[in-house]
């Protein structure tokens, strides 16, 4: 059965004014607001409306023509600045890829600016925030649309600044301020992968171009080691945006920042960076077995902690940032195992049912006043839309037949069965977490009694809850729009697997066609994920809805379990109270400053003091006296004339 | 026209204009003094795009006979090439920044300012003077308005640090000025031009000595490491406009005599001695960057990351290659503005609430929402962040050093964490968290000559993040020609 249309892509045909156009719109938002507009936050966030709108328009426009043109490359490049060798472009390139990330972002972004009109509603910083959540879309856009690795380098660092603005949105709480600062850090770790990946393809090939360096790692002439070396780099920088273990720790906290922007970045747009990076250079991690074999058990890894530590977590937020550092895991494991289509597909599908999960979590808080689902239940009778919404999303995740999540988890599972059964065992163990923990979240917060919310602390000047906790309410439209409209590719996005469509679409952004055998359905696989999923939705059930087996006796039988989940593995202990503190602050880093004071320094001042000490003393010699001067003069004399003497003897 | 001449001594005569003002007057001062900083940024900045990219060698020549004594022969011959032009608008430009925020001082504003106005005069004519004994002229002329500035007008010890300051440099220019006699004896001439294309073939010449002693003498200042330690009692204890214009442009004078000197004039000694550059580079990255983490007060926090990132310009100059020096140049500028900005906003802050301790601010983005950004953007810069001047400095120093010396740039990035550590930990005290009840009262106060400053830099700053061209273009060929030096 062929894989693929054996038809070479053509060129689409896209203007290069309208792809600087997607990228400029949302920036032309962001500098509007900032010169005036965020005195008047309504406005502000009708501009940010229209700044990404607009991009979103040209976005679906843009993937049209690449649809004619199956999935072709068209690309623009301008040179940006040049220092002897080096060269740097500032170009845009679409291709399949681009074309299906643009539409995702720019889509999400829209439906989320439209959210937060609602949610937003009254903050003390609401124009500062959409122009946050502009200059953000811009920076993402940015990394899509880039032709090269230095480009993208650019933007994938604005997109940590952009996280590191948002997550510190609400500044005055110190959490959220050392949120920030974490994810920042975090991933700027991983950067440095990244960053030595770039030099290291620089002294290679001396350019940046993705064709460029795709060419240079398919040559069958180019060293391995260093193919495998730069790909270990990408996937580093990859590791960290993405959250992969064990630079995963960012993101949960990370939620300390609106919900909205978590349903942007931390769902749908910018920890799929690190996935997009990978896919971008698939081919790099084609030549290099070694690094996918990393690519793929960090994900595994990824995938199984996250979903163990989201069973365990009593706040509702948290359960989705697990969730997302979980499935991100899946999207590596599939990339891992030569699965480029897969993950992309689940990169896709997991955009829009995220977003919709944390929206509709939004959306809860926005009725509540609280994150902890121990003081939520029954909400659904309160909430329609949200809970219906929710319970879609859910199920996509959770990959039951027919909505999104099945079709691109299965592909996952397929990809890992024919890479190693051990991967894929580990997909299927996440795949009954995962729907074990989203239906727990649900039974907790929609069902049962409801337990009052948080009340509102009317003297934090700096809350904006209006309403009445103790009366759970439907959010306003502008927030259940968005969530409705989230539900229909929740439900058809994996609709496009059909006849390969997707498949053909993103294939041709590669230089190369991807080997595949057979067909990318296979029925046990289906069904056994299926029979899993349903497993993890019925033993929510049980514990949950119905209490045949409560969840303190579990807790108890896995005591020792359940502490290290709770205790997110203390992961988070070792390397802010050992490394960070420990080591670094109260060593290393002492120990250079004590050098710095006593020795750098205390030389520098000691010489001052020995010169002044030996001038004191030498001061004792000038005496004033003119015989001690005649006895000094007399026996310098007498030495010369010895000296002399004694070297040219008469 | 004798534009260079009369860039280097319009703010000398502001000075004497400013010393002559009767008592009475001297709230003028600071007046005479904007006046010569706007009239010198116009004029270098008139330069700046009359300059021509493509042609050899220096522009805007003014050469005559100085001293002629049989075989001492100097000249007043000045004269910028694509290295100092840039180097003279970020001075230009800062001096300018640096009056602007001194506008408050009321303690005899008349000396604080003719100071000042000698300080710039001083700095220009190193970045300018092409005969050797008028840059050391120049050089040292330096040190006796900033011993003034300190000493008088800083805080804390001032005295001792400003004897420290000019005990260290006073020692460097020592070995200095041994080099430089003992060069231009032996090839006969002051004369930077001739010397930058001179052979040096005679075995008797202690080269090697003459090019550690120059490096002394422009390390100190640069600073590198071990050297390094008259900075922080410096940064901290001057006053805000002096700090500015210290971290600003006086460490690039270290930096521009190592390539104008060191580099162009004995290429040969360069090319053996090019590994301890990249590893005095690497060591002053991460060793900065570490004690950096360490320090409580603002002023001293920014001090020592100064060490780290003067590090990325000797690690730059150890490429010995376009790309590299580049680099190193590019980050003088960037360091300029960037490190320029951020002693702006800690001397606005300063002001408001009279202390620098890190431990006692916080939640100040709430009162001062406008100083804050400020410092949001210099941190930013600081760290390295694309779209701000010293990402593009960072990266094309690492691009252009990793060929060469690939463990010296493999251990450098590791800076690019520290340094978001230390900025992004310093926000987060300072700017972010609750408000403090202390700070009350506390606003942006609406000096419009603040928000000129902090605007003006900050602009200046995404200027060079996102043009990079601005300033490559006329960088490159310069370096080229070195660099032609070094490999032929």
């Amino acid at each position: 059965m062929p894989f693929l249309a054996e038809t070479a892509a053509g060129i689409p045909d896209i203007s290069e004014q309208v792809l600087w156009a997607i990228l400029c719109a949302p920036l032309i938002a962001w500098a509007i607001i900032v010169a005036g507009g965020r005195k008047y936050p309504t406005i502000a966030g009708y501009l940010a409306i229209g700044g990404v709108g607009a991009a979103c328009l040209l976005s679906y426009i843009t993937l049209f023509n690449v649809m004619d043109a199956d999935g072709g490359i068209v690309k623009y490049t301008h040179e940006w600045f040049a220092a002897g060798p080096l060269v740097v472009d500032l170009g845009v390139r679409v291709d399949g890829l681009t074309a299906v990330m643009l539409v995702v972002v720019t889509s999400v972004s829209l439906l989320v600016q439209l959210y937060s009109t609602g949610y937003m509603d009254g903050d003390h910083g609401e124009g500062r925030y959409f122009a946050h959540m502009c200059l953000f879309t811009f920076s993402m856009l940015g990394l899509v649309l880039a032709d090269n690795l230095f480009q993208i380098f650019v933007f994938w660092e604005l997109v940590g600044l952009c996280s590191y603005l948002l997550i510190g949105f609400w500044f005055h709480k110190p959490s959220a301020a050392a949120a920030a600062k974490k994810a920042f850090i975090v991933t700027r770790i991983g950067d440095l992968g990244l960053l030595a990946a770039l030099l290291l393809i620089f002294r290679e090939t001396g350019q940046f171009d993705v064709g460029v360096i795709q060419e240079w790692a398919k040559n069958p002439a180019t060293d391995g080691t260093l193919v495998t070396l730069f790909a270990l780099g990408l996937f580093a920088g990859a590791a960290g945006k993405s959250a992969q273990f064990p630079l995963h720790v960012w993101l949960p906290d990370a939620m300390e920042g609106p919900t909205p922007v978590s349903a942007l970045i931390h769902a749908a747009t910018m920890v799929a960076a690190g996935v997009y990076l990978v896919a971008r250079f698939f081919p790099v991690f084609e030549a290099s077995p070694d690094a996918r074999d990393v690519v793929a058990w960090i994900g595994a890894t990824t995938a199984l902690l996250a979903a163990t530590i989201a069973m365990v977590q009593t706040d509702f937020k948290r359960v989705m940032a697990y969730s997302t550092i979980s499935q991100l895991g899946y999207m590596m494991m599939a990339l891992g195992s030569l699965g480029y289509v897969a993950a992309i597909f689940h990169l896709f599908t997991h955009a829009f049912f995220k977003a919709s999960l944390f929206l509709g979590s939004g959306s809860v808080n926005h009725s509540t006043n609280t994150f902890d689902m121990r003081k939520m239940g029954g909400l659904k009778p309160h909430m329609p839309i949200t809970y219906w919404t929710f319970m879609i999303a859910s199920l996509s995740l959770a990959g039951i037949f027919p909505l999104a999540g099945f079709w691109s988890k299965d592909e996952i599972l397929l990809d890992a069965w024919r890479n190693d059964t051990g991967l894929w065992a580990v997909g299927v163990a996440v795949a009954f977490m995962t729907a074990f923990y989203m239906f727990r979240a649900i039974f907790l917060t929609f069902h049962g009694e409801y337990k009052g919310g948080e009340p509102v602390d009317h003297h934090d000047e700096d809350s904006h809850f209006h309403g009445d906790p103790a009366h759970p309410h439907e959010s306003p439209w502008v927030m259940t729009l968005p969530l409705i409209v989230l539900s229909v590719p929740a439900i058809m996005a994996g609709w496009f697997a059909y006849d390969h469509m997707f498949a053909n679409f993103i294939n041709h952004a590669l230089p190369e066609l991807p080997h595949h055998e057979g067909s990318s359905f296979e029925i046990g696989i289906a069904v056994s994920s299926t029979i899993v999923a349903l497993a993890g939705i019925g033993a929510a059930y049980a514990i949950y809805m119905k209490r045949w087996v409560t969840s303190e006796s579990i807790r108890e039988t896995f005591a020792p379990l359940a502490i290290i989940f709770e205790n997110k593995y203390y992961l988070d202990k070792l390397y802010e109270d050992v490394l960070v503190t420990r080591v670094f602050h109260r060593g290393w880093n002492r120990l250079l400053e004590a050098n710095d004071r006593y020795v750098v320094d205390g030389i520098a001042n000691g010489s001052a003091r020995i010169a002044r000490q030996a001038s004191l003393r030498f001061r004792t010699l000038q005496t004033g006296q003119i015989q001690s001067y005649g006895l000094g003069i007399a026996a310098g004399v007498v030495v010369i004339v010895l000296a002399v003497y004694s070297a040219n003897p008469l | 026209m004798p534009e260079l001449t009369v860039l280097v001594f319009l703010p000398a005569v502001a000075a004497a204009v400013i010393m002559l003002l009767p008592r009475s007057y001297e709230q003028y001062a600071k007046w005479v003094a904007l006046a010569a900083s706007i009239a010198i940024l116009a004029i270098s900045i008139v330069m700046f795009f009359s300059f021509e990219l493509h042609a050899d060698g220096y522009q805007f020549v003014e050469r005559h006979q100085w001293v002629d004594v049989g075989q001492f022969q100097l000249q007043y011959f000045l004269g910028v090439d694509g290295i100092s032009m840039p180097l003279v608008v970020l001075t230009t430009c800062l001096t300018l920044a640096s009056v602007l925020v001194s506008f408050g001082i009321s303690n005899r504003p008349r000396a604080f300012f003719a100071c000042m106005m000698i300080l710039a005069s001083s700095v220009l004519g190193v970045f300018v003077a092409l005969d050797f004994i008028l840059f050391f002229l120049f050089w040292e002329l330096e040190l006796f308005p900033m011993f003034l500035l300190i000493a008088v007008w800083g805080s804390g010890r001032k005295e001792y640090s400003a004897t420290k300051f000019v005990l260290f440099t006073i020692t460097g220019s020592a070995f200095m000025l041994v080099g430089i006699l003992v060069l231009a004896f032996s090839a006969n001439t002051f004369d930077i031009e001739v010397l930058g294309k001179a052979q040096f073939n005679d075995p008797l010449i202690p080269l090697g000595w003459v090019f550690l002693f120059l490096v002394i003498g422009f390390g100190v200042k640069l600073p590198i490491f071990p050297l390094h330690t008259w900075l922080p009692d410096a940064h901290s204890d001057a006053p805000t406009g002096v700090s500015v214009m210290l971290a600003g442009v006086l460490l690039k004078m270290g930096g521009y005599g190592i390539i104008r000197m060191c580099v162009t004039m004995m290429p040969d000694v360069a090319r053996d001695w090019d590994v301890w550059f990249a590893l005095i580079g690497a060591v002053s990255i991460l060793y900065g960057a570490f004690v950096t983490l360490r320090q409580t007060d603002m002023k001293r926090l920014v001090a020592y990351s100064s060490v780290s990132h003067m590090g990325f310009v000797l690690l730059g100059i150890g490429a010995l290659g376009t790309t590299g020096l580049v680099g190193a140049t590019y980050q003088m500028l960037a360091h300029g503005l960037i490190t320029g900005l951020m002693f702006v906003v800690i001397g606005l802050m300063y002001e408001r609430t009279h202390t620098r301790e890190i431990a006692r601010l916080g939640g100040l983005a709430r009162q001062m929402p406008l100083i804050a950004t400020g410092m949001v953007f210099a941190g930013f810069g600081s760290l390295g962040l694309p779209a701000l001047a010293g990402f593009i400095a960072e990266v094309t120093v690492f691009l252009g050093t990793f060929e060469r010396f690939e463990w010296a740039v493999l251990a450098s990035i590791f800076g690019v964490v520290l340094s978001a550590g230390y900025a992004l930990w310093m926000l987060q005290r300072v700017v972010f968290g609750p408000v403090k009840h202390d700070w009350d009262g506390v606003t942006d106060q609406h000096h419009w000559w603040e928000h000129a400053v902090v605007a003006g830099l900050v602009a200046l700053v995404i200027l060079l993040g996102v043009y990079p061209k601005l300033m490559t273009d006329m960088i490159e060929p310069a370096v080229t020609t070195v660099v032609g030096r070094v490999e032929s």
